[in-house]
């Protein structure tokens, strides 16, 4: 039995078992969520999940990568189930964790293919640096309508957004990273007409969000904008030509942040102008 | 959007959510219920979303006597108890920092100075900028003397905007006089007269479904619908409110609104884009191809004693503060039609009642019956039409029976659901009406608000009713609460060889 079927059966049986505790499920789905998600960032991205079905209702596939195991697919399959507040209803949504061994790693697709859910939007969230080069990266590419990179998760943002814009022409792809600084530039544009001859912007920040707030002002001012950065967790303070920006408070959560990306539809031209504005030789 | 915002190249792809400009909204009527349910908690799941503005105040305006400071005490209650987000400090203060209370009567000219004294004294304070949103939350009676004291104290800087409840008069030439008096002051575009159906998220999506998706607009006519239902019931009684159901009745409590506007937004063309006018002039052509239904295809009923959930309770003429021998309808069922190229024939089935079996508002589209069905000799329960029904409450969403092959030998078809829930794929929490109403109207986005010009057709029909109603006696009680209501609203469908949809 191949693994789709396989993975077929193991639902099925899930959702007779579920059928048997007397609330009617509803199997609603509004896309296929890959995550492409090397063992390393397992957990984290569980963590993420556990906060992201309730709003997206999807069908999961895991990807995890492992080119030094034994060769082959493992399949794990489980049924998230959330009732319907009021309803006596509840919504199930299937989660497939696949490992991938040996050469599997790199021909992610033809075991993914079968397993989407027709019609609907395939989104994948790639955890950690893709290998840029790579087959699966390839594949996936060509399977996914967006991909949800975070490149806070890169070793060096700056030479990775070089790779990521060659990308662009081919799958819409989005950056967690981006999303977490909108509520800093929505502040920034507040800052209009005056911040339109910025010179100098200083953050307390990680790398890749500074680089893309200082790439996101170049691009749509159309100005050079030189950067200085100190390094923090979040972006804790911003800097205009030696004036501090006023804070804009919170930011989302990890789930929050994602689930934005997942309502995200089509390319996004002022990311990527950002992104292109980041690149070091634009600096 | 200002110019100086067009010209802001870096608000391109920032998501903006649609934030209002800086503004106080002033609540008249602030002692009462809506205030306490409705439109604090409203204001709060606002602020909670950071969707209201940064220079923000509310001022209540009524008639009893109490500090700002008692006044935000209870609004702070009034949250904690229904609003639907858990209730965090920050947010409260953020909303309690701007809030203020005048008491006053709204005819008295020294209160109204005070009213304005505090809004100026919020502009200075808040920087809201003499933009006002005033929402009349006042019975009938106190509706003309709060217009004028607002109208005559409009603020010479930044708009002026009022939303206006239910009921807008009690017949067409009563809301003849209050657009009149309305129009003494205000633009017509400065005028929200709200009906709160039309902020619920599944009476949108009835948009949504009939202009997003390509394959019900080419059916949604007399060739391929047989008929339409449309149900608002309601298993509750009138809840304490006899003063002003005892004048209104379930036509003008509901059938003149909530009613209407949902069979227009059903039946009208495909509006050329979503602007206000747009969508409103779609409505009223509706409303102005209906013809006035005859004296058979209208039922009126009036709940006898009897069993709801379970629960034994009185009928309407015991419920307190109702006359006795009281004549007011409180249900009301109707053939109605709408004469233009697209509906020609087909009946739209009506209804609304009180305690009802249960809480329900559903349009159900019913298609018309497969030509030529080859298994009809062998069906299961019969072939059933095709029904579209779209729950606008509870159960949000939308579910399609379709006739479906019984698995093992034979060809036994029966009836199965699929069904669309809203909690299910969109489990983002639906927000409240009274939300995306009062947002829409700081925006000054008035397109789910009714134009004076649906009002009057809305009051055509139903003083044409009410007319012919005028030359008859029922004989009231007729159904027992926790039915579905009087016989006689069977035998108008079963006359046409129909029935209500089973429940």
């Amino acid at each position: 039995m191949g693994i789709v079927s396989d993975i077929e059966r193991q639902l099925g049986r899930l959702r007779a078992r579920e059928a048997q505790d007397g609330m009617p499920e509803l199997r609603t789905s509004t896309m296929t969520h890959l995550v492409w998600c090397p063992p390393e960032w397992r957990a984290k991205a569980r963590a993420t999940l556990a906060g992201l079905l309730e709003r997206h209702p999807a069908r999961t596939i895991f990807l995890i990568p492992d080119p030094a195991g034994e060769p082959g697919i493992r399949a794990r399959v489980e049924l998230k189930d959330f009732e319907l507040q009021g309803l006596s209803r509840e919504v199930l949504s299937e989660v497939i964790e696949l490992r991938l061994g040996g050469s599997a790693t790199s021909h992610p697709a033809s075991v993914v293919l079968p397993l989407l859910v027709s019609d609907l939007p395939v989104f994948c969230r790639w955890r950690g640096e893709p290998g840029w080069t790579s087959p699966e990266l390839a594949e996936i590419a060509g399977v996914t309508d967006r991909l949800v990179v975070d490149s806070s998760e890169w070793r060096d943002p700056g030479s990775g957004y070089g790779r990521l814009v060659e990308l662009f022409g081919r799958v819409a792809v989005s950056d967690i990273a981006f999303s977490r600084t909108l509520p800093w530039r929505r502040r920034l544009a507040e800052l209009w007409p005056r911040i339109g001859s910025i010179e100098r912007l200083r953050v307390e920040g990680p790398r890749a969000d500074a680089e893309l707030i200082a790439g996101w002002l170049r691009s749509r001012l159309k100005r050079e904008v030189a950067l200085t950065r100190r390094n923090a967790a979040a972006v804790t303070a911003i800097w205009v030509d030696g004036e501090t920006v006023r804070s804009p408070g919170d930011g989302l959560s990890a789930s929050e942040l994602l689930s934005g990306e997942l309502d995200q539809f089509g390319r996004d031209p002022v990311y990527e102008a950002a992104v292109r504005a980041a690149l070091p030789t634009a600096g | 959007m200002s110019a100086k915002e067009t010209a802001n190249p870096l608000l391109e792809g920032l998501q903006l959510r649609r934030r209002p400009e800086a503004c106080a909204v002033v609540i008249f009527g602030a002692s009462g219920d809506l205030t306490k349910r409705k439109l604090i908690p409203a204001l709060y799941a606002l602020a909670y979303r950071k969707l209201l503005p940064e220079r923000f105040a509310i001022v209540g305006v009524a008639r009893s006597e109490q500090s700002s400071a008692q006044f935000a005490a209870a609004m702070k209650k009034a949250v904690r108890e229904h609003a639907r987000d858990p209730f965090r400090q920050d947010v409260w203060d953020t909303l309690a920092a701007g809030m203020r209370y005048v008491g006053t009567s709204f005819d008295d000219a020294e209160g109204e100075d005070r009213v304005g004294e505090a809004l100026e004294e919020i502009d200075a304070q808040r920087g809201t900028g003499g933009n006002r949103l005033y929402y009349l939350a006042v019975p009938p009676q106190a509706f003309t003397a709060a217009v004028a004291e607002i109208g005559e104290r409009r603020a010479r800087e930044g708009w002026v905007r009022l939303i206006v409840e239910k009921p807008f008069g009690h017949d067409l030439a009563s809301a003849l006089e209050l657009n009149e008096l309305l129009h003494r002051w205000f633009r017509e575009d400065e005028i929200f007269r709200i009906d709160h159906y039309l902020g619920k998220e599944t009476v949108q999506n009835m948009l949504a479904l009939r202009f997003a998706n390509g394959i019900f607009e080419p059916i949604w006519n007399r060739q391929f619908i047989d008929h339409v239902q449309i149900t608002v019931a309601e298993s509750m009684g009138i809840e304490g409110r006899a003063g002003f159901y005892e004048s209104a009745g379930a036509i003008r409590d509901i059938f003149q609104n909530h009613l209407l506007q949902l069979l227009a937004l059903t039946a009208m063309e495909p509006p050329i884009d979503f602007t206000a006018d747009s969508v409103r002039n779609e409505k009223v052509k509706v409303l102005k191809s209906m013809h006035t239904p005859g004296p058979k295809s209208v039922v009126r009923g009036q709940y006898g004693a009897g069993f709801v959930e379970g629960i034994e309770v009185p009928a309407y003429r015991e419920e307190k503060d109702v006359d006795p021998g009281s004549l007011t309808e409180t249900y009301i069922a109707a053939k109605l039609y709408v004469d233009n190229w697209r509906w020609a024939d087909t009946p739209f089935y009506v209804r609304a009642g009180k305690r009802l079996a249960r809480r329900e508002t559903t349009i159900a589209i019913q298609f018309q019956r497969a030509p030529h069905p080859p298994f009809e000799a062998i069906a299961g329960d019969g072939l059933r039409p095709n029904v579209l029904l779209i729950h606008v409450q509870p159960d949000e969403g939308v579910s399609l029976a379709i006739g479906a092959k019984v698995p093992g030998a034979g060809m036994t078809i029966r009836t199965v659901h699929m069904d669309f829930l809203y909690g299910g794929a969109f489990r983002t929490g639906l927000p409240e009406a009274y939300e995306r109403l009062i947002l829409d109207a700081m925006l000054g986005d008035a397109t789910l608000f009714t134009r004076e010009d649906e009002v009057e057709e809305q009051w055509k029909l139903v003083d044409a009713i009410n007319g012919a109603w005028q030359r008859d006696r029922p004989s009231f009680p007729n159904y027992a609460s926790g039915t579905w209501g009087p016989g006689a609203a069977d035998e108008l469908i079963h006359r046409d060889n129909r029935s209500w949809r089973r429940h």
